[in-house]
């Protein structure tokens, strides 16, 4: 968290140029981001848009093939602990939870790069070892009630109802303390009830100072929740902007929806779902 | 409710096999009655020699009901806990108690007519043959599946809970008494059936029917329980358990196990033990599975051995054992780490085949002598015995007229070495490098995603599993005497890695009870020694099907094998909890079609 306050003339994350090639499959072609502080950013675009893909180039699980990754200005190593070391953590679209640890070691394993004892502390526990656990904990319990799963701290993760499973998952990654979170498809799976308090729990998070990268199907979600919204169509960026200008953008209104603009306020939420039953 | 829905459970699982909870009184007594009968029954139709067991198994020796000892004594005393247990209302975990029993005197009997029928020589050595009868153990089965039979009609419930808010001096008296009672237990273990050999065939039966009796009245006092209370209660007063279990640990040679065979054996446990706890880390917490690890043991026992000082070490350098073992231990370690890194690039099935050629080819460069630091073939044989102030290790020992046999103080020194190998292993266990270790067993991207260096956390792996099986290696190859390639063979490594899932993974309780059993039952086998890998492996397929978890499991890893919550409640409980909520959310009126929670 004292990262925030350095450092205010660039963008806290920033994606320049971002080709991703797979044999002669080009994933991403050229895609830029920016994401300033404090702010929500969506990213939408339809199945094997590439989202998820630019998500693993920002997290450093693929390096990609050409551009720059920028981290408040500094370039971000393409190592997935590196790049959370740095402040940036993230979820995952098929939940990836320790399925056998209790729900507060899953996110005390998130603590895991904010804390410092070596081999030899941990052998011991002295009483430095002892503060620091005890700290942890102590955080990772504010995190667990801050998404809503302090009674559940001693529950093994795989017996945890779905919903709750993302919420943890949001926890672990919180516990690294991001400057940028990145929540793939937080509300897949969800009914309207839960959806909604995940887009509480997004400001919430977003009021803590972490900035956000979201990428969703549900666009009536997206649009009611980001600052800005980029549209991802076959590996390009199509259209970036605040969500009532890519909302009314006729070619997004084309490639993503290709529905005339009278029609989207009611197709849009049956565009959602489509996409959801196929999904696995 | 409990009752009834576990009843339909048992139902489900066995058909109509089950009868109705009516019939189980009456079956639990029928069954018990009839196991006091089968030990007062001859077992066998004839004489087979002299000696104690079969004198007692035939008709015309034996003197019941007086004499009733050995095997007998236990499947009277189990039919008369059947009897009682039946009867008395209101015995808590009733199913399970009786369900103990019954396996307990099924194993006992099925144990020994087995053996009486082999070395008998047929069917006629247990029934009926040249005019005498004997149906003790064909009694003592039928006994036993009965009781079996009664404790699914009356339906296997959750293992009671007591109350664990007890002033502390009666806490730390049940705490006491029964960590002495594990200490008789073992030491009747150990001795049980004596050496085993070509003088004493019945070795391997008595012990196997005495394992029968103790799982059996383990069992029984898990059901009551028992067992949960005392490990509740050893728990919240961790030190002072602690302390006693150490004090217990060291008490062995005053027990009837204090001879110098049994110490040799015990510091044999003890030795694998430790090294087992060593692998635990690799394979139980950060889950490598490695198929060489045999090899760090072999590293710590060459090491050891040359710098012991024996005539056929090629350095001549000669180091005070404990630096000696010290020094194994660091080398173990980095052959560790170095072994560790070029593994870092594969996973699961191609980490273990990765392993198990670096395990082949530290046996064939140890039976080549390669740097003539082995001996080759030849071993390095002669190693001196550790000695404190003149007195050496193997010799006996007289303390205040307390005459202590030999090897005792190598005894000793593994209860200490394995007490320090576990208390490493905890408190790694409960550190930010244990969570990282277990992190990358789960899911290995995620925990890369979570900011934890997995390279790093596997070589540390690696160099702590080594490191502990170098310790025990030199241990082991100065109790021996010599260090042999022979003694860290690919078997070893499978035998070691059966003990920690045998025993249960990521436990330490387990890995000491695995290495136990599996260095203990060979020992006690020898006679059968044709046979000691079928019986030894068929042992293995039975418990890892109805055991899968291990012996002594790890909470969690119980949860996910045994179809049991972390609370101990049965999944199918827990499922149909799920299933009504879910019904009463689908019936609810602001239902949307959109969520579909599937």
């Amino acid at each position: 968290m004292t990262a925030l306050a350095q450092d205010t003339a660039h963008p806290v994350l920033e994606a320049r140029g971002v080709t991703m090639v797979f044999g002669g499959l080009t994933a991403l072609n050229d895609v830029s981001l920016r994401l300033d502080r404090g702010k929500i950013v969506g990213l939408i675009g339809p199945n094997g848009a590439g989202k998820t893909t630019f998500f693993n180039c920002l997290t450093g699980l693929y390096t990609p093939t050409k551009g720059t990754v920028l981290l408040s200005g500094r370039r971000l190593a393409p190592d997935p602990s590196e790049v959370t070391i740095a402040g940036v953590a993230r979820t995952f679209q098929n939940i990836r939870l320790f399925p056998n640890m209790t729900v507060l070691e899953n996110v005390l394993v998130g603590r895991h790069c904010r804390m410092r004892q070596g081999p030899i502390a941990s052998l011991l526990h002295g009483p430095s070892f002892r503060r620091e656990e005890n700290a942890a904990k102590q955080r990772s319990r504010e995190l667990l009630a801050f998404v809503g799963l302090a009674s559940a701290e001693d529950e093994i993760a795989r017996n945890l109802p779905y919903g709750d499973q993302r919420r943890l998952e949001i926890a672990r990654a919180l516990a690294t303390d991001p400057k940028v979170l990145l929540l793939d498809e937080p509300t897949a799976g969800m009914n309207p009830q839960e959806t909604e308090a995940a887009r509480q729990l997004i400001f919430a998070i977003r009021d803590t100072g972490v900035s956000v990268v979201v990428i969703e199907h549900d666009i009536k979600f997206i649009f009611g929740l980001c600052d800005s919204v980029s549209v991802l169509v076959q590996g390009e960026l199509l259209v970036e902007g605040r969500p009532e200008v890519v909302r009314a953008d006729p070619r997004v209104i084309e490639a993503y929806l290709g529905k005339p603009p009278e029609e989207i306020e009611s197709e849009t939420r049956g565009a959602a779902e489509q996409d959801k039953r196929e999904k696995p | 409710m409990n009752m009834v829905s576990s009843v339909q459970t048992a139902k489900k699982l066995s058909g109509s096999l089950v009868p109705s909870p009516a019939a189980a009184k009456p079956l639990a007594v029928v069954g018990g009655v009839l196991a006091i009968v089968a030990a007062l029954l001859p077992w066998v139709t004839f004489r087979f020699n002299d000696g104690p067991y079969p004198e007692l198994a035939t008709l015309q020796f034996f003197d019941a009901p007086l004499q009733v000892t050995g095997f007998r004594l236990h499947l009277l005393l189990f039919g008369v806990a059947a009897v009682a247990v039946a009867l008395v209302p209101k015995v808590p975990g009733r199913g399970r108690v009786l369900r103990a029993l019954g396996w307990g005197v099924f194993a006992v009997s099925l144990v020994t007519t087995v053996f009486i029928v082999g070395l008998g020589g047929g069917l006629g050595a247990a029934t009926a043959a040249d005019g005498a009868s004997a149906f003790g153990g064909i009694v003592g089965v039928l006994a036993g599946l009965l009781l079996v039979l009664s404790a699914a009609a009356t339906g296997v419930g959750e293992v009671p809970r007591w109350s664990t808010d007890v002033p502390k001096p009666v806490a730390w008296l049940a705490l006491l008494l029964a960590f002495a009672c594990v200490l008789y237990l073992v030491s009747l273990t150990l001795t049980a059936g004596g050496l085993g050999g070509a003088s004493n065939p019945y070795a391997g039966p008595v012990f196997l029917a005495f394992l029968g009796m103790a799982g059996g009245l383990l069992g029984a006092l898990n059901g009551v329980g028992l067992v949960k209370w005392i490990s509740v209660l050893s728990e919240r007063h961790r030190g002072f358990s602690i302390v006693v279990l150490l004090l217990c640990a060291l008490a062995l040679p005053l027990t009837e196990a204090g001879t110098d065979y049994w110490m040799t054996v015990a510091t044999t446990i003890g030795v694998y033990a430790a090294t087992a706890i060593g692998l635990n880390v690799v394979v139980g917490l950060a889950g490598l599975l490695d198929l060489g690890y045999v090899a760090f043991m072999g590293v710590g026992a060459f090491v050891g051995a040359n710098l012991s000082g024996a005539a056929a070490a090629k350095l001549g350098i000669t180091l005070p054992f404990p630096v000696a073992a010290l020094v194994a231990a660091v080398i173990a370690g980095i052959i560790g780490a170095i072994v560790g890194s070029p593994t870092l690039r594969v996973r699961g099935d191609y980490l273990a085949i990765v392993t198990l050629a670096f395990g082949e080819i530290f046996t064939r460069s140890a039976q080549n002598d390669i740097g003539g630091l082995t001996g080759g073939p030849n071993a390095i044989p002669g190693i001196p015995a550790v000695s404190i102030g003149g007195t050496a290790f193997n010799q006996p020992l007289e303390v205040g007229g307390l005459e202590l046999p030999g090897g005792v103080l190598y005894y000793f020194m593994i209860v200490l070495v394995v007490g320090a190998v576990m208390a490493i292993f905890a408190n790694l266990k409960n550190s930010r490098i244990g969570r990282a270790w277990i992190a990358i067993r789960e899911d290995e991207d995620a925990a890369r995603a979570m900011g934890i260096k997995t390279g790093r956390a596997k070589i540390l792996a690696f160099l702590t599993g080594a490191t502990l099986a170098g310790l025990a290696g030199a241990i082991f190859a100065h109790k021996l005497g010599t260090a042999s390639y022979d003694s860290f063979k690919f078997l070893e490594s499978v035998t070691l890695l059966a003990a920690v899932i045998l025993g249960g993974m990521g436990t330490i309780p387990g890995a000491v009870l695995g290495a136990a059993l599996l260095f203990v039952l060979p020992e006690k086998l020898r006679e059968f020694s044709d046979y000691r890998l079928l019986i030894f492996g068929l042992a293995l397929v039975f418990i890892m099907r109805f055991r899968p978890q291990g012996l002594v499991p790890d909470r969690v890893r119980r949860a996910e094998l045994a179809g049991e919550t972390a609370e101990g409640k049965s999944i199918q409980q827990v499922e149909e909890a799920l299933v009504a909520e879910q019904e009463s959310v689908d019936h609810a009126p602001e239902r949307d079609a959109k969520g579909d929670r599937s």
